[in-house]
């Protein structure tokens, strides 16, 4: 029988564009999990991490049950403040055009997340197997490799896989550090930064929203940390002429943006306008004072940020070299880039799959924000600390969600 | 016994499991998915009889009848969740052939079918090994072993991969057998696979005697084998006869 003297079944290609979603998503919290648990704690590792998220309390294990608890919920609430008022300065600077200071010091905030979190990390691996390795090596090592991680998230024009590996790292860097804060801070501040979410998106004043419609109202990409799959292509979809068409997926209950067809001759949209604005960088491990993570609550909004953005559905149309532009930072793909309209040109596609929190690059691929990998990766993570048993039924559950939305 | 130990265990239990995993169910993404479900739908399973379970704990472990009672209403509800699961199938299968008319694709080939159920047993047999065999693997990975005093010629961790094996060979092939039986409307597949699953469970009794995992892990393996070879010969007929 051989397979290609008939035509593909659709069971080749269905469910293509979440499975590549998945597969980072699991790969981060994989290796979460493997960090967890072979950096155990069980090598003395300071008792609590000092940093912003335990301003207010920090845990010792003689406290009951409700003093922890307590104190937990006073630690989320200092964050949650904190990374408000962080968001409101992100929005002020975006209204303001300051584009370019968000971008370098989304740049820098990458460097010390994979030069600072990155070297503690490895230095803890190198402790706990004992590597001979010198500093001078060391140095040079972590140095590049955190330059190329910045290159390759801020410029668009590198190597896709590149570019994914280093987002996974990130995320990964970031999570691990968040569980080794106290256990419960770890949980109550996991349920407020949930919330925190919620209200900033949905609240007419809630600083996210803000953004949004700032965005939207220029026509411009926020600039943020945000995971981009590589997209799907459909060998037998070349009737459109050579015209890349952008699906922007229409929110289904947000009426306050009518669904205005707005066609742009000039994309301006730069996949590699990407950067995390809310991270007050200077997360030094030996506990200075003002060493936050705010890496992650910063990715959190912007990737809820992509729940408002769809709310508006525009077709554009790129120029034939922007379609050029746009596979060259796709390297590896060879056909036209065509996400399945399949001739149909004026009505939006019923296959619209207006899903939520996951939105649409501009070359058509399946998008998913930082804060997510990082979220699950915490609570995956978390878990790891107990059982494994909780580890597999919380990644279970965790995919499940994320395959249903 | 060393992480080298414990790796090999885990790749006894798991090994065939990610070779059809690479070669068949990663090619297609849809069957991914179909893993990742027919996997949490076994873990709730396990879940909800742990939860009914749970008022008759802890049994009494010097006599073999309550386990075989707790194995059999297992595997009957197990078995109530694979018809359960043929429904879903059904529809499922409606709705994928009426996806591929409006995509203008042929509508769902035999192999596509044989594969859905195949990627559906492969997930329950993964979710059976993770829980019954990997959970039990940590303390492997450590300096020492242990050997169980009714099997002392096995290192306790080796029965119990070699075990997990056994039923991720029995589950995978067994969802093929049953989907096919279903469809089919063929008596025979739909008796065997339940009857199969219930024998099987029922030997791993047998490792209660003392010396009892001599005798149990090959019938186990005849039963393996069994369903391999009645899943082969029923594909074979299905392929040749169009």
């Amino acid at each position: 029988m051989a397979p290609n003297s008939r035509p593909t079944s659709v069971l080749d290609s269905l469910g293509e564009e979440i499975i590549r979603i998945v597969t980072p998503v699991s790969i981060c919290m994989f290796l979460v999990v493997i960090l967890v648990s072979v950096l155990d704690s069980s090598s003395s590792s300071p008792s609590s991490v000092s940093s912003m998220a335990t301003i207010a309390y920090s845990e010792t294990d003689s406290d009951s049950s409700w003093d922890k608890f307590l104190g937990a919920l006073w630690n989320s609430l200092a964050f949650v403040a904190v990374v408000t008022v962080v968001t409101f300065v992100l929005v002020l600077l975006f209204y303001l055009r300051c584009t370019r200071f968000l971008k370098f010091y989304m740049a820098f905030s990458a460097f010390i997340v994979l030069g600072f979190l990155g070297g503690e990390i490895a230095l803890f691996l190198i402790q706990d197997f004992s590597i001979p390795v010198d500093c001078v090596t060391f140095f040079v090592v972590l140095f590049n490799f955190a330059v190329v991680g910045v290159l390759a998230v801020f410029m668009s024009k590198m190597a896709i896989f590149v570019t994914q590996g280093y987002l996974v790292i990130i995320g990964m860097l970031v999570a691990y550090w968040f569980t080794m804060l106290p256990e419960w801070t770890t949980w109550v501040m996991l349920v407020a930064m949930a919330l925190y979410d919620l209200a900033a998106v949905l609240l007419p004043v809630g600083p996210l929203r803000l953004l949004v419609e700032l965005a939207i109202s220029r026509d411009e990409d926020i600039p943020a940390l945000v995971y981009e799959a590589r997209p799907v292509t459909h060998s037998d979809s070349g009737h459109d002429g050579g015209v890349v068409q952008r699906r922007v997926w229409r929110e289904r209950h947000n009426s306050a943006h009518d669904p205005a067809e707005v066609p742009i001759t000039n994309s301006t949209v730069n996949p590699g306008l990407h950067g995390n604005s809310n991270n007050d960088s200077a997360s030094n491990a030996n506990g200075t004072s003002i060493a936050n993570e705010n890496t992650s609550p910063g990715s959190l909004s912007v990737n809820s940020v992509h729940n408002v953005t769809n709310s508006v559905a525009a077709r554009e149309r790129l120029s034939q070299d922007s379609e050029d532009k746009s596979e060259l930072s796709v390297p590896l793909i060879d056909h036209r880039i065509n996400v399945g309209s399949q001739g149909h040109e004026d009505a939006i596609p019923s296959e619209n799959l207006a899903l939520e929190g996951v939105g649409l690059g501009s070359s058509g691929a399946i998008k998913l924000g930082l804060g997510d990998f990082i979220f699950y990766s915490v609570l995956v993570g978390r878990a790891a600390m107990y059982d494994f048993m909780t580890v597999y039924a919380c990644y279970l559950a965790i995919i499940a969600g994320l395959v249903l939305h | 016994m060393t992480v080298e130990a414990g790796i090999g265990y885990a790749l006894i239990a798991l090994g065939p499991s990610l070779s059809l995993f690479v070669s068949v169910v990663s090619k297609k993404p849809f069957l991914i998915l179909t893993l990742l479900s027919s996997t949490l739908l076994w873990l709730i399973s396990l879940i909800v009889l742990s939860g009914i379970w749970r008022a008759f704990l802890p049994l009494n472990s010097t006599t073999w009848w309550p386990y075989a009672i707790l194995i059999i209403t297992s595997v009957g509800f197990q078995e109530g969740l694979r018809i359960f699961l043929w429904r879903v199938y059904k529809k499922l299968e409606d709705i994928l052939d009426a996806f591929a008319e409006r995509v203008s694709k042929p509508r769902l080939f035999l192999t596509d079918k044989m594969q859905i159920a195949l990627a559906g047993g492969l997930g329950h047999g993964v979710a059976h090994a993770v829980f019954f065999c990997l959970s039990l693997l940590t303390p492997s990975f450590g300096p020492a072993t242990f050997f169980n005093d009714r099997c002392p010629k096995m290192p306790f961790f080796l029965v119990s991969a070699l075990i997990a094996l056994a039923f991720v060979t029995i589950h995978t092939f067994s969802m093929v057998i049953a989907f096919n039986g279903y469809a089919e409307q063929n008596k025979v597949d739909q008796v065997f696979v339940p009857a199969v699953h219930m024998v099987a469970a029922l030997m791993t009794l047998v490792n209660f005697s003392s010396g009892g995992c001599l005798v149990a892990i090959p019938l186990l393996y005849v039963m393996a084998i069994l369903t391999l070879m009645h899943c082969g010969k029923m594909v074979w007929r299905r392929l040749t006869e169009n």
